[in-house]
């Protein structure tokens, strides 16, 4: 469990600067309507609850988990045609995604050593290949907003 | 020839050149196996296998094969001719590394014809690897290095393979370069364990290495800080402050650090306590430096837990502690120039400057004040190290003082002395000589020594006293002569001491001392004491001091007081243990019991022999043992035959009350301590009884004796019945059947009462003659059992032994108990031995004559 402590704490720690550092690659209007473009409004994004038993947090955390990885992985994808000169977003994007990937691994790890929890059901969000430029930099900023909200209270939560 | 012609003829050529050389390069045979690679040392077999169309062609077969390893001939000896077109070579003990060997036939039987050729490679299999271990450079991939194990001399591949408990990761093949580690090709994820090991594999086998399960941050090599500068303060100019900024490592654990620094011309380092910066900072003062002095340092960090490695050195940074004003006074000296003016000279003094540690900054000038004796100051400044001034001929001060930007140092005093100075000097004074060199470039180091134009002896004697004063010995203590009573040089001390009568000792002690121990003194005695003082030119007395030895050392008065104490504490304490132990024999002889007769437990009269009862220990009240049969005579009121004698004894029964010292309570009462006076009842009616009638004597003591002291007088037995004679009056029909006295029969029963058997064990009363006083009291009867119960039988066989006891006179219990009434007497006679034996019991007493009213005590 300390291991996804730290790994929380990880992720919080750089949620901000990478949610600071997307909008920033992505130009007007973005740094100037967060709240309209960036606002955390996902819709399908799973839910986490802090006031569960730990193995009803885990569960969550897994999904999360799961969801934010493949999203990541498009707005990684995205990044690099939309903007290919962000070298410094696209580090982040990566390695916010291998730590997601870790976390995964210990999680699962923790939900099949302890409560036998073998396999959990997860979702993924909409695929943007199909979206236009602005579409995928709205919901990747949407996203991760998200993602800095929900990593704020998971790492408070365990 | 046109160009197509040539072209069909080079195509002819190439061709043919080709099928010739197609033909020329099939082999006439092959070897098998035809890329070997064997474990070096080992033996190798080949065979050579010749086709059949060479073996036709050149006329030749297997036996014509000659093999060759590196173009020489190997010996026939190994080669086996397997078939005809077969043949094998044996290769013992391998060692090269890699073989050519070749067939070879004669064609032809003449002309040596390659068949076909190989290369042996000879090497190791791999062995297992070891010593794997993986570093994190931070922000960079996971190095993982190992030792790869002897040489193999083969190709042999290193592949490190990674994986997490839910995820496999792609190998990391090492390099052939570099086969002792690679780098893998993922980033490193942190606080997820990962396991490594590496695989090893060439032609001769396969290997794996331990496998390594790991957090990667426990495995990362940070980043050096960065941007480290240094700072000084004006305030404190032994301090300078340190900065830098952290790696990004910091984000994700806490680092400690190393900080090292050195002044620049140093070569070691010193290093701040790792104590002080164990936590993550981003900045740090140094102290305890020296003031205007360039320092160097480096920092370095890692993960505060000590999981990990250290990040390289930082580049060094460089910075200079604040000034401070000057530590020392500068050193100088004068020069005096001749001067052709009168009443003037020319002096120069000269310094030299301060070192940089004694500078502490920049020097910015000097400041010289010259002054006149007692009168007239002059100042200078200059920053050269020398000053010429023009000076009159009095008598000058000069004080010198360096100046930085601080302040200024401490000033060094310099007298410049007249001119006309003679040096005037006295005896007996000590004079401090001071030589200061001076050279080219200024003064040097001045040498003082003291000196005395001549000596004198002291002027006084050092005072002594006593420091510490012991049994046998003295501390003295003195103080040093002040310099102005010296007169010389104190080169040594002289102790003397005596007592009042002995003679005076001397004990010289060197100058340098100023105290010394006495020793070997007597104790409580009184000494004088007096100390000289020496010169080179004489002595001085000091004043005599007295001081006394004690009479005992310290603690020699507790180390005796105290055992002592013990010794005496101790001893009464045995002592009170040993009588306490030993109580009743000491009682027994200090303070026996004197048994009272009021608790005697008397069962049966007996004149003579008292019938020994056998009394339980803790019955027996008379342990002594003096007295203890009793038994109760009946006495015939009737008997009328007059004994004046018996009267008489009677009468001092009945006057003579016998106080047994609390024992006796009247009748029945007994005591056998008591003394052999005879007892009688206390009780006024028994006396009324006894006066009304006759005096009846009721009891007898029969007394053994006390301490082996054989009464004189007549020996008494009574029984212990208190209370007063009442069986005459009711039982009348007893009186009767005593008045018979010739009827044995009918006494016997009452007689029964009264025998007992003297060595025999008392036999227990017959109830019904106890029935027949039950009229008298409960505790009457209660004394007949208790009589009856306890047998005394030591003392009545002593009794009956010593003869002593002559004679018991039994009384009847009823009369005994019955108050006093006429003719209550009963006489008893020697019906009762005649009733035991007639009855079978033992006689236990002799008859007795009693008359009317009383009885004779025989």
């Amino acid at each position: 469990m300390s291991q996804i402590r730290n790994q929380l704490l990880q992720l919080n720690g750089s949620a901000d600067a990478l949610f600071i550092l997307y909008y920033t690659a992505q130009g007007e209007p973005f740094p100037n309507n967060l709240d309209k473009l960036c606002a955390p409004n996902v819709t399908d994004f799973p839910p986490f609850h802090a006031n569960g038993t730990e193995k009803a947090r885990l569960v969550e955390l897994y999904r999360v988990a799961a969801y934010l990885g493949t999203a990541l992985g498009n707005v990684t994808r995205d990044q690099k045609l939309l903007n290919p000169q962000a070298l410094s977003l696209h580090s982040k994007l990566n390695s916010t995604a291998d730590t997601l990937r870790g976390l995964l691994s210990n999680v699962l790890c923790r939900l099949c050593g302890k409560y036998h929890v073998a396999r959990v059901d997860v979702t993924y969000g909409p695929d943007t290949s199909g979206k236009d430029v602005f579409q995928k930099k709205k919901l990747g900023c949407q996203l991760l907003g998200k993602y800095k909200q929900v990593v704020g209270v998971a790492a408070q939560a365990f | 020839m046109s160009t197509l012609q040539i072209w069909v003829a080079q195509a002819l050529v190439i061709f043919l050149t080709t099928e010739s050389v197609g033909e020329l390069l099939d082999p006439c045979g092959y070897i098998n196996p035809e890329s070997p690679v064997i474990e070096r040392g080992s033996n190798f077999t080949a065979v050579c296998v010749l086709k059949e169309k060479c073996v036709d062609y050149y006329h030749a077969n297997a036996s014509y094969i000659v093999w060759k390893t590196n173009h020489l001939n190997v010996p026939k000896e190994q080669y086996t001719t397997i078939n005809r077109t077969a043949s094998s070579v044996t290769l013992t003990n391998v060692a090269s590394l890699s073989i050519q060997l070749t067939c070879n036939i004669f064609a032809y039987g003449q002309i040596e014809q390659n068949v076909y050729g190989i290369t042996v490679l000879s090497g190791f299999p791999p062995e297992k690897p070891k010593n794997l271990n993986c570093i994190v450079n931070e922000g960079k991939r996971m190095m993982c290095q190992w030792d790869p194990g002897r040489e193999t001399y083969l190709e042999t591949n290193f592949t490190l393979k990674s994986e997490w408990a839910t995820e496999k990761f792609e190998d990391c093949k090492a390099k052939p370069d570099t086969p002792n580690s690679c780098l893998v090709s993922y980033a490193p994820v942190y606080f997820v364990n990962i396991e490594v090991w590496v695989e090893v594999e060439n032609a001769l086998g396969t290997a794996t290495s331990d496998h390594l399960n790991f957090d990667p941050v426990e495995k990362v090599k940070p980043n050096p800080p960065h941007n480290l500068s240094v700072s000084n303060s004006e305030e404190l100019s032994s301090i300078l402050k340190l900065t830098w900024i952290n790696p990004n490592i910091k984000t994700i654990m806490t680092l400690k650090y190393n900080i090292e620094y050195r002044t620049k011309d140093a070569s070691t380092w010193s290093q701040i306590p790792p104590e002080d910066i164990a936590s993550t900072r981003f900045s740090f003062t140094v102290q305890d430096l020296k003031p205007f002095t360039e320092y160097v340092f480096r920092i370095r960090c890692m993960r505060s837990n000590g999981k990990g490695f250290w990040s390289d050195w930082s580049e060094e940074a460089s910075g200079i502690t604040y000034e401070d004003r000057p530590s020392k006074a500068p050193s100088f000296w004068y020069k005096i120039n001749p001067s052709h003016t009168h009443g003037y000279r020319t002096v120069q003094l000269i310094w030299k400057t301060l070192l940089p540690f004694e500078a502490n900054g920049k020097i910015l000038d000097y400041e010289v004040t010259l002054t006149r004796w007692k009168s007239h100051l002059q100042n200078y400044t200059t920053n050269d190290t020398k000053l010429t001034v023009n000076l009159t001929d009095d008598r000058y001060i000069a004080t010198l003082t360096a100046r930085n930007l601080v302040g200024k140092s401490d000033a060094s005093a310099l007298t410049i002395p007249a001119c006309d100075f003679q040096g005037e000097l006295v005896e007996s004074k000590c004079y401090l000589i001071t030589v200061t060199p001076v050279y080219a470039n200024g003064p040097g180091s001045p040498e003082s020594t003291k000196a005395y134009l001549k000596q004198a002896p002291p002027s006084k004697g050092p005072i002594v006293r006593t420091k510490k004063v012991g049994k046998n010995e003295a501390v003295l203590e003195w103080d040093q002569l002040p310099v102005d009573a010296q007169n010389g040089f104190i080169r040594n001390y002289t102790i003397f001491y005596r007592t009042v009568i002995g003679n005076e000792t001397a004990v010289n002690v060197d100058s340098s001392h100023t105290e010394y121990t006495l020793s070997s003194l007597t104790s409580d005695t009184l000494y004088m004491v007096r100390m000289t003082a020496y010169t080179d030119e004489g002595g001085k007395d000091g004043p005599e001091f007295t001081f006394t030895t004690p009479k005992f050392a310290q603690g020699e008065i507790e180390a005796i007081v105290v055992p002592v104490c013990l010794a005496f504490l101790l001893t009464t304490l045995l002592g009170v243990l040993f009588c306490f132990n030993k109580r009743d024999l000491i009682k027994k002889h200090i303070w026996p019991n004197v048994p009272d007769p009021s608790k005697s437990h008397i069962a049966q009269w007996s004149p003579h022999t008292p019938p020994r009862h056998n009394f339980n220990s803790k019955d027996q009240m008379y342990s002594d043992g003096n007295f203890t049969d009793v038994s109760v005579v009946e006495i015939e009121a009737n008997d009328k035959k007059p004994f004046p004698e018996d009267l008489k004894s009677l009468d001092l029964f009945k006057k003579e009350k016998i106080s047994t010292e609390g024992h006796s309570s009247g009748i029945g009462g007994s005591s056998c301590m008591s003394s052999s006076r005879p007892s009688i009842s206390s009780s006024d009616d028994n006396e009324s009884t006894q006066n009304t009638s006759s005096t009846v004597q009721y009891s007898t003591v029969v007394h053994s004796g006390y301490r082996h002291q054989v009464p004189s007088v007549q020996v008494f037995s009574r029984s212990e019945s208190t209370q007063p004679l009442l069986d005459s009056e009711e039982r009348p029909e007893d009186l009767q059947l005593v008045d018979n006295v010739d009827n044995n029969d009918e006494i016997l029963p009452r007689q029964q009462y009264f025998k007992q058997n003297c060595s025999q064990p008392e036999t227990s009363p017959d109830i019904s003659h106890f029935e027949r006083s039950k009229q008298v009291s409960s505790s009457n009867e209660e004394d007949f059992v208790r009589l009856k119960q306890q047998q005394i039988s030591d003392l009545i066989s002593q009794s009956c032994g010593s003869g002593q006891i002559k004679m018991f006179q039994e009384v009847s219990t009823a009369d005994a108990f019955a108050p006093g009434t006429e003719g209550q007497v009963e006489r008893f006679e020697a019906v009762g031995m005649e009733a035991a034996t007639d009855e079978g019991m033992p006689k236990s007493y002799l008859p007795q004559t009693v008359r009317q009213g009383g009885y004779v005590p025989q």
